[in-house]
């Protein structure tokens, strides 16, 4: 579905990732693992066009024919707006703390798809129950609700729109260890019933074992090994791999 | 708890302070600007609440009256000055960069000169009336709402929702003021609540140095400034009740200023 191959990203002539490759396929849990600054973020950056100013990125990123690193910003847009969805790493600070909350989670969801308010209402209270969340969260502000009810929310609005590709930054480092199982259960269901295929950015080995099904290891940069999460544990190729996974508890 | 007591009191103060003034036709007996030379430095009492100036003026209807000039040439530069300053603040914050830079070093070289001189060169040569003087109060009197404004809209602009709102392709106008504009509001109405407050002060400074409102116009300021000779002798009442309002009141804005700028009742504290 999404295939990266040859990406490489500088800032200001200093290389940050470099010639990365690895291929996310449809339906499936794909994890980037690494360490901090070893270069994932800024890949989904690449990906999103959301890159910082002064950074440029080479290469190709396909996703449904077409190459996310060149296409026109209206382009992009339409992408951003049909196919894709992200969560950000602190869902806290992901909804603006002086509106209600009804409106930004239709501002995420209903007016992308071009639901009308009522239909929104609707729909949004039937996957807020089966979260678990009260509808009277949707008459609530950000900063009254807690962390984990703020990240539930987040995917309800990625339940709204079922995304053909939902590209998660780091979703549980926010959150506790409790939250935390609960969230990848959450992620689990969305690819197992909605057959979201999911792009997971994450630093834990832990999670990765417990959800994906392909992962990317990458360190300073670079994709130094590809193959799915069974492959991977049972006979890392690449030292770092092993040492990864030996640090594991 | 106890700043919210605090924040109630002096609410209520200046309140009443501002419905008094602009009700001042019907709670006083007299006209502001009548003469009544029989009844020239009448002390407090039973005829006069407040006593009568050198031309028998009636004192609580100037104080009331003046009161009202006061406040509105005070809100109206408060207006002016806070749009300016939205204005340029915001598009110094979100631009960023060289324009940034520019504008601030710009800004920074006007904070230098004091205010005063300003508005006392403006004076000088325009001889205004209130409008013109709100004006110059409020062109004057922007550079700290700039500065406040364009720091929350380069801490808003690296917040994660702007982030999210600029991926899901919410237009600009609706990222500026629904994002960053709106969450920059406890902090500018915090710095526009003392800039009123300062800007009573000008007024009331202006006036007493004999450059501001008009005489013909009773404000604090000009109360004050004819009551200099009356204060000689022994009419106390024409000086220092106009001098007690405008204590009060600046008084009550910088209590209720400080009430609200308490981090406990900020809920952004990002």
């Amino acid at each position: 579905m999404l295939s990266v191959r040859q990406l490489s990203i500088d800032i200001e002539g200093k290389p940050i990732v470099r010639n990365s490759s690895f291929s996310v396929p449809l339906g499936k849990i794909t994890s980037i693992i690494g360490e901090s600054g070893s270069g994932k973020s800024m890949t989904v950056s690449a990906l999103l066009g959301i890159l910082p100013p002064g950074a440029k990125a080479t290469g190709q990123a396909l996703f449904y024919d077409k190459n996310l690193l060149t296409v026109s910003d209206k382009e992009m847009m339409e992408i951003r707006r049909t196919h894709l969805f992200t969560i950000f790493q602190d869902a806290a600070n992901s909804f603006n703390p002086s509106v209600k909350m009804r409106h930004q989670l239709f501002e995420f969801s209903g007016r992308k798809s071009g639901d009308t308010n009522e239909e929104f209402r609707l729909k949004m209270e039937g996957i807020l129950d089966d979260l678990g969340l009260a509808p009277e969260i949707m008459e609530q502000y950000p900063f009254e609700l807690s962390g984990g009810m703020l990240q539930r929310c987040m995917i309800a609005c990625a339940l709204y729109m079922k995304p053909g590709l939902l590209i998660a930054d780091e979703p549980t480092s926010a959150l506790d260890m409790v939250l935390q199982k609960e969230f990848i259960g959450l992620l689990k269901r969305l690819n197992e019933q909605h057959g979201t295929t999911i792009l997971l950015i994450t630093h834990d080995l832990d999670i990765v074992a417990e959800v994906a099904h392909d992962m990317v290891v990458m360190r300073h940069g670079e994709v130094i090994e590809t193959g799915s999460v069974t492959e991977v544990f049972d006979c890392p190729k690449h030292p770092y791999t092993k040492l990864l996974l030996d640090s594991r508890f | 708890m106890k700043s919210r007591k605090a924040l109630t009191f002096w609410c209520t103060i200046l309140g009443i302070i501002v419905v008094m003034t602009i009700f001042a036709g019907f709670l006083s007996s007299y006209e502001p600007n009548d003469m009544n030379l029989d009844e020239v430095y009448t002390s407090p009492g039973e005829s006069h609440l407040l006593g009568t100036d050198h031309l028998g003026r009636d004192v609580f209807s100037r104080l009331l009256e003046g009161g009202k000039v006061t406040l509105t040439v005070a809100s109206i530069s408060v207006l002016v000055s806070l749009v300016i300053g939205v204005l340029y603040g915001g598009i110094s914050g979100y631009v960023g960069g060289i324009v940034d830079t520019v504008m601030m070093r710009f800004l920074e070289a006007l904070i230098t000169i004091p205010s005063l001189i300003i508005i006392l060169a403006f004076q000088a040569f325009m001889q205004g009336g209130m409008w013109s003087m709100a004006l110059i109060i409020g062109v004057t009197g922007w550079l700290v709402t700039a500065r406040i404004v364009r720091s929350e809209f380069i801490r808003l602009k690296d917040a994660e929702f702007v982030k999210m709102a600029i991926m899901f392709g919410t237009p600009m106008w609706r990222i500026i003021f629904g994002h960053m504009l709106r969450n920059s509001i406890p902090a500018i109405f915090v710095v526009t609540l003392f800039n009123f407050a300062g800007a009573i002060f000008i007024e009331v400074s202006l006036s007493f140095l004999g450059i501001g409102v008009p005489p013909a116009i009773p404000s604090w300021g000009n109360m004050l400034y004819y009551a200099q000779n009356d204060i000689l002798i022994g009419a106390w009442w024409i000086g220092v009740f106009p001098g007690i309002m405008i204590f009060i009141t600046i008084l009550a804005i910088n209590f209720i200023g400080e009430a609200l700028k308490d981090p406990e009742r900020r809920r952004l504290d990002a």
